[in-house]
């Protein structure tokens, strides 16, 4: 049995359509990663935290499994950041290097991406 | 900045980080927590810090040398033909590339684009914005050929920009779209231009079926798609856990609401009467249909309050904590009457505002259920997002307010004059928050389309 499509060709050819992209231009400067640091000894970590699913839990393992491995280690809590996904979200991300840099941090983790 | 950094995501979000990853040009480390933390015991949750948590966060942190950028995909350029073939071969090609939207869509030609093209006195190649996810540029290119797709007419592309440059405004937050509430953005089209173009305003307004309102609706949708890249799967930018689709473009009976002497939603916002205006704003969740009944204002505001106030108390907490939240109610013309006689629209604002209530035990556990976040109450105050009423006592069977502010309750005149109802439609919170531009016509715009409609 002949398909839909056999059947209309034969009664009579079809349009032919060129389409436009309907996507667009990217626009973006890449850049690559940082580097890390052999040890954290004596490092200063800054957490970021948007207040949500279960952060302040895995937080507080991490700062006790993290003291362990590199004695001196030192923490920046979230609280001194602020909600990163809150009604101050866009002042925290405006000035958050500068307050990196301020608190001397050598490293940063983030989350949490749920 | 130079510093190292390690982001924890968890598996289901792993694609949407590569994407944004990708749209913002710098490489992540992450640290992948397998499954949803929401739903592990605290046990299991250790656990999976110790096992997969740790080692990704040591890994990332120590790594001798720092993660190249991805190299960026070479794609086609704007305005170039990308395939040609018949309607079937075309309808194969863009839903195998995930350029639709699960409809069959018009094939955005030349001749057709450009038809949309002469609707706008900007030039094709001019830019907006650059958008998240994907760091595309909504360029007036893009959205006469997503405008084509969706089976706008050409005479809608004044439209079509003014909905992209209120969705570009950083107020919008359009960076947001991929939330797993799955936030539908709603398009209100005030001023003369509604009629002009057909927009339902009356029964059936939300339902698809009349062209201006639901190609409007399709078309944002699918431009969310193309240019953000908020797709669901088979794609990867689009995290609504449950979601629904699209709304098509509501419009307001206009010269209803001034016959009643109220203001028109456009004016609301700012504008004049004869102003053309686009809002847009999110929406997570509608409302049942309400019906009210009488003569008297108050059996219908108590009516919204009873059943379009008990529908949107459960989300209440995202509004109050983020200081943003954008309720709409839609009420039905022969109830916008009944009202009027003793009401203005202010009156209706505060009336919701002040009797809307939950318990703040039941807010603070709707809270907690979500993402567990205890609501701080005292917080809130002492920054200065809700009232100190909030705290007025420690009660936790108090009763509290689901709206921190009256002025964000939106209102439209709209649906079947003949019958008695009306709807509410809730914002998610400030993701997709009220946000409304003027549309630009074009000088010889009445002219243009008369011919049109030809």
């Amino acid at each position: 049995m002949k398909n839909l499509q056999d059947q209309m060709n034969e009664n009579q050819p079809e349009p032919q359509f060129s389409v436009l992209w309907p996507l667009a231009k990217r626009s973006i400067k890449t850049q690559g990663a940082a580097a890390g640091l052999p040890d954290f000894s004596g490092k200063t970590v800054c957490e970021l935290w948007d207040y949500i699913f279960r952060g302040d839990v895995m937080y507080a393992v991490i700062r006790e499994r993290l003291t362990a491995l590199y004695p001196g280690i030192k923490f920046i809590g979230y609280k001194e950041f602020g909600n990163i996904h809150g009604p101050k979200q866009r002042d925290i991300i405006a000035g958050l290097a500068d307050k990196l840099r301020e608190l001397k941090c050598d490293a940063v983790i983030s989350g949490i991406g749920a | 900045m130079g510093i190292p950094t390690v982001s924890i995501v968890g598996t289901a979000f792993m694609k949407q980080a590569a994407l944004v990853s990708k749209g913002i040009g710098v490489p992540f480390a992450i640290a992948e927590y397998p499954g949803a933390p929401m739903v592990d015991s605290d046990d299991e949750l250790r656990r999976k810090v110790d096992v997969h948590l740790m080692p990704a966060i040591i890994a990332g942190l120590t790594r001798k040398t720092g993660q190249a950028a991805a190299p960026v995909d070479v794609e086609p350029a704007p305005d170039s033909v990308v395939f040609s073939g018949t309607l079937d071969a075309v309808e194969k090609y863009f839903h195998d590339q995930l350029w639709s939207d699960g409809l069959p869509v018009i094939p955005p030609t030349r001749a057709r684009v450009d038809a949309f093209l002469r609707f706008t006195t900007r030039d094709r190649n001019a830019v907006i914005a650059v958008l998240p996810q994907e760091g595309r540029e909504a360029s007036i290119l893009s959205i006469a050929v997503n405008g084509v797709m969706a089976g706008c007419k050409p005479e809608y592309m004044p439209v079509l920009i003014a909905i992209i440059e209120a969705i570009a405004d950083p107020h919008f937050r359009i960076e947001d779209s991929g939330s797993t509430p799955a936030w539908e953005p709603l398009i209100i089209v005030s001023g003369p231009i509604a009629q002009e173009l057909d927009l339902n305003f009356g029964a059936g307004l939300m339902r698809a079926g009349r062209q201006a309102n639901t190609s409007l609706g399709r078309f944002l949708r699918m431009y969310l798609r193309n240019i953000c890249g908020y797709r669901i799967s088979p794609g990867d930018g689009d995290k609504g856990s449950i979601g629904y689709t699209f709304n098509v473009a509501m419009a307001e009976n206009e010269a209803w609401a001034r016959d009643i002497g109220w203001p028109t939603f456009g004016m609301d916002m700012g504008y004049a009467q004869e102003d053309n205006v686009v809002t847009v704003q999110s929406v997570v969740c509608i409302s049942p249909p309400t019906y009210s009944s009488g003569a008297e204002a108050t059996g219908h505001l108590q009516q919204f309050v009873d059943v379009i106030g008990r529908t949107f108390s459960y989300w209440a907490y995202s509004g109050l904590k983020r200081g943003c939240w954008h309720s709409l109610i839609v009420i039905g013309p022969s109830i916008a009457t009944a009202i009027a006689g003793e009401c203005s629209k202010d009156d209706v604002r505060r009336y919701l505002w002040e009797k809307a209530t939950i318990p703040a035990e039941m807010m603070q556990r709707f809270a907690r259920q979500t993402g567990g976040l205890e609501l701080d109450f005292q917080q809130l105050v002492s920054d200065g997002y809700i009232s100190a009423d909030y705290i007025a006592s420690n009660d936790p069977q108090r009763q509290v307010r689901i709206f921190a502010n009256p002025q964000d309750i939106g209102i439209v005149v709209a649906g079947d004059p003949g019958r008695n109802q009306s709807r509410g439609y809730m914002a998610n919170h400030e993701q997709g928050a009220r946000t409304s531009h003027r549309i630009e016509l074009p000088p010889d715009w009445n002219a243009m389309r008369r011919a049109a409609r030809k």
